[in-house]
């Protein structure tokens, strides 16, 4: 005898576990459910994680002890710290103004010019510094400026000129190290400025340029206001890539000389892998955290701010 | 039920056909144990030379071993990567500055329980492993001085002997600093010693011997602070400094240059009178990269006392090691007189152990087998990592003229006593 089952009319039907029905339901959960379960293990949990270890003084091996605020108190002591702090905002504060502009400028030129055979080289030229590897850019770069053979040194030699020292003079060797990262950084803001310039409807410009507008005007009072949602992408990203920045001065510099070229991200690195001193080190990230954070809620308020000023 | 009887002899067949004696039976091997070995490169072709050695081990106990060469740059931060995680290895390799951080950790094994009274005798450097109250190391890389090498026809040239004292020094670096194509320019320099190294491993040859010289160390002796800052520390500092601010004899990128590079790029090309390097580099660099120059080798200068580097680093059963007695026995067939003849004869170095002949750079033998005690490996002490790198970047301010020597050492020094004092 078959196994039938008879539904009453006052009962309902058994609800079976159905993947077309849940997926119907919380389709979208089912979406962003994947990636949000990484987001949050990789991303959230270590955040809290690095907040509880700060109050430790974990070393990487040992079971972590609580300490308190110790690592904190630490902070105002240590004047590597210090350095790190005060070199990280110089490097941001340079770099990001530097290379937004002249990758905008870059974008501007290119895209005006149209295609032809020198854009298509700069573009490229300009992209490369953007897919090497950062560790081959700096010994590349330290070649290229360490010591009196190096061949730009040969080369202000030959033209008489005093020949810095590029990565030992603690009054410059930050700025050196600012003018590598615009160049490796420029060539990818630029793609990024292209794709918006690309986006800017003719007709906008076309018509200025029918009232009677200059190259200038239709820059400044149609392109630019255009063009604000890049920038402010590009600018927040450079801000982020700046207060990250490591491997460059990691193996150019270490740091150095001295504390020159200390920032937040090596400073973390070193106390983190080569001290040992993780706890120490998590407070250092927050501090790091703190500031990103910042700089985020400052990039979001931009963007509600300007939102569809011209379009 | 007979579901479950079927289920019940299939597990009882399988066990039978997996296990130890059945699978021999089936002519596989049984899973042989296995030690991991982490090595930084002492010279070129180091697994070449060593897999020979290892697989003698491999043989006479029915192991295998995995020999990891890991390159220096980032080689203690690859042990604590592998501590951490369970993938460290069974026996490795670890220089003074390290040992005080992984011994705390408890990630290194006090040796005393296995070694025998004919260990003693056989090691020469085993008083090295001495430390921290414990014996956490075995002597393999020793007697490789850091030394003042000198350019002998610049020397001849100023009419000078070789120096002996810090006096002779700076009068012979002072004199060999000039301008000789007549330019306007100095291209030819008293020291070409290099302050750009990125960490503190250049505190071997820029530091330690100036130090011992002035009669000064770094720490007390009871190791919970130290001493470098006092007056025969200062001196020494004031000394180095005033090599670039008082007599001008460094040449103008040695805050950029390390000194291996120095050596490269200045002495080895004949533009400088004194370098200074460890004196493998002699055989290394010199004798390789620039066969004409001619060249010879102070080890130590004198002032109120003689004193150079020169390391002892060690081989460490670590604690994680799962066969502590085979991983041990694997460290004492690499420090065998055998093992270590055939390894030297490659990698020419001063003897390990007693009974092996001396292979290192015949031109040095004199000096290794008589100076014992001039050249000296560090103390160590808690903290070491932190202090030197704290020292380092000081020493490297004071050099770019941003401090005095004083203060440069002072500040460290009070950094040193606020973790030495935790």
């Amino acid at each position: 005898m078959q196994n039938v089952e008879i539904l009453l009319i006052d009962e309902k039907p058994k609800k079976r576990f159905c993947i077309k029905r849940l997926a119907g339901k919380g389709k979208p959960y089912g979406f962003i459910g994947p990636l949000s379960l990484l987001l949050f293990t990789f991303y959230v949990i270590p955040i809290f994680l690095s907040i509880y270890f700060s109050f430790t003084d974990y070393n990487i091996i040992k079971k972590p002890g609580f300490i308190g605020l110790s690592n904190y108190r630490d902070l105002l002591l240590d004047e590597t710290f210090k350095a790190s702090i005060k070199n990280t905002f110089i490097f941001t504060l340079g770099v990001v103004p530097a290379q937004t502009i002249f990758s905008l400028f870059m974008a501007s030129w290119l895209v005006s010019r149209g295609k032809s055979r020198l854009t298509e080289f700069v573009k490229g030229a300009m992209f490369i510094p953007v897919i090497s590897s950062m560790v081959l850019v700096s010994i590349v770069w330290r070649i290229l400026l360490n010591g009196e053979g190096s061949p730009l040194n040969m080369i202000l030699n030959i033209l008489n000129i005093t020949q810095p020292n590029w990565l030992g003079d603690s009054s410059i060797v930050l700025f050196v190290l600012m003018g590598i990262t615009v160049w490796k950084n420029t060539g990818y803001f630029m793609i990024l400025y292209i794709a918006g310039l690309m986006e800017i409807p003719k007709n906008y410009t076309e018509a200025a340029r029918v009232d009677g507008a200059g190259r200038w005007r239709v820059f400044y009072h149609i392109t630019l206001p255009l063009l604000k949602p890049t920038t402010i992408m590009v600018v927040f990203l450079g801000m982020v890539w700046s207060l990250q920045t490591f491997d460059l001065i990691y193996t150019l510099t270490g740091g150095g000389p001295g504390n020159a070229s200390m920032t937040l991200v090596l400073h973390i690195y070193n106390n983190a892998f080569k001290n040992f001193n993780a706890g120490y080190a998590m407070t250092i990230a927050n501090i790091l955290l703190f500031f990103s954070a910042m700089a985020a809620i400052v990039q979001k308020s931009f963007l509600k701010k300007e939102k569809s000023e011209v379009y | 039920m007979k579901k479950i009887l079927a289920l019940v002899l299939s597990v009882i067949l399988l066990t039978a056909v997996t296990s130890t004696e059945a699978m021999a039976f089936w002519g596989k091997k049984e899973k042989k144990e296995k030690l991991v070995v982490w090595l930084p490169p002492i010279g070129e072709n180091d697994k070449v030379v060593w897999e020979p050695i290892l697989k003698e081990y491999e043989e006479a106990n029915n192991v295998d071993v995995e020999l990891e060469i890991i390159p220096w740059e980032n080689y203690s931060e690859k042990y604590a990567a592998g501590i951490a995680s369970g993938q460290g290895p069974d026996v490795g390799y670890m220089y003074a500055e390290m040992f005080p951080q992984f011994i705390e950790m408890g990630a290194v094994e006090d040796l005393t329980p296995y070694l025998t009274k004919e260990d003693y005798e056989k090691y020469i450097y085993i008083q090295h492993g001495k430390m921290m109250g414990g014996m956490y190391g075995l002597g393999i890389e020793a007697a490789n001085p850091a030394v003042i090498y000198y350019n002998k026809d610049i020397l001849a040239s100023i009419g000078e002997d070789v120096p002996v004292t810090w006096e002779d020094f700076i009068r012979c670096a002072t004199k060999a600093t000039k301008d000789t194509d007549k330019d306007g320019k100095a291209d030819q320099w008293g020291f070409s010693q290099g302050w750009g190294a990125p960490y503190f491993g250049d505190l071997n040859w820029n530091w330690y011997g100036f130090l011992w010289q002035a009669g000064g160390d770094i720490f007390n002796d009871d190791l919970k602070s130290v001493r470098f800052n006092d007056k025969a520390g200062v001196k020494a500092a004031e000394f180095l400094r005033d090599l670039k601010f008082k007599y001008d004899v460094l040449p103008p990128y040695y805050m950029a240059q390390t000194n291996k590079e120095m050596l490269q790029t200045t002495f080895g090309p004949g533009k400088s009178l004194f370098s200074i390097f460890l004196s493998s580099a002699a055989g290394e660099i010199l004798d390789k990269s620039f066969p004409d120059l001619n060249y010879g080798i102070i080890l130590s200068l004198e002032d109120e006392d003689k004193g150079t580097f020169a390391s002892v680093d060690q081989l460490v059963l670590m604690s994680g090691a799962k066969d502590k007695k085979l991983a041990f026995g694997l460290i004492e067939h690499m420090l065998s007189t055998e093992s270590m003849t055939k390894f030297h004869k490659h990698h020419p170095r001063a003897p390990i152990a007693v009974g092996e002949p001396y292979q290192g750079d015949p031109r040095l033998q004199k000096m290794i087998e008589t100076q014992e005690g001039v050249y000296r490996p560090l103390v160590v002490g808690p903290h070491g990592v932190e202090i030197y790198e704290y020292l380092w970047k000081q020493l490297q301010m004071m050099m770019a003229g941003e401090k005095s020597a004083k203060e440069s050492l002072d500040e460290a020094a009070a950094y040193s006593n606020r973790l030495l004092a935790k």
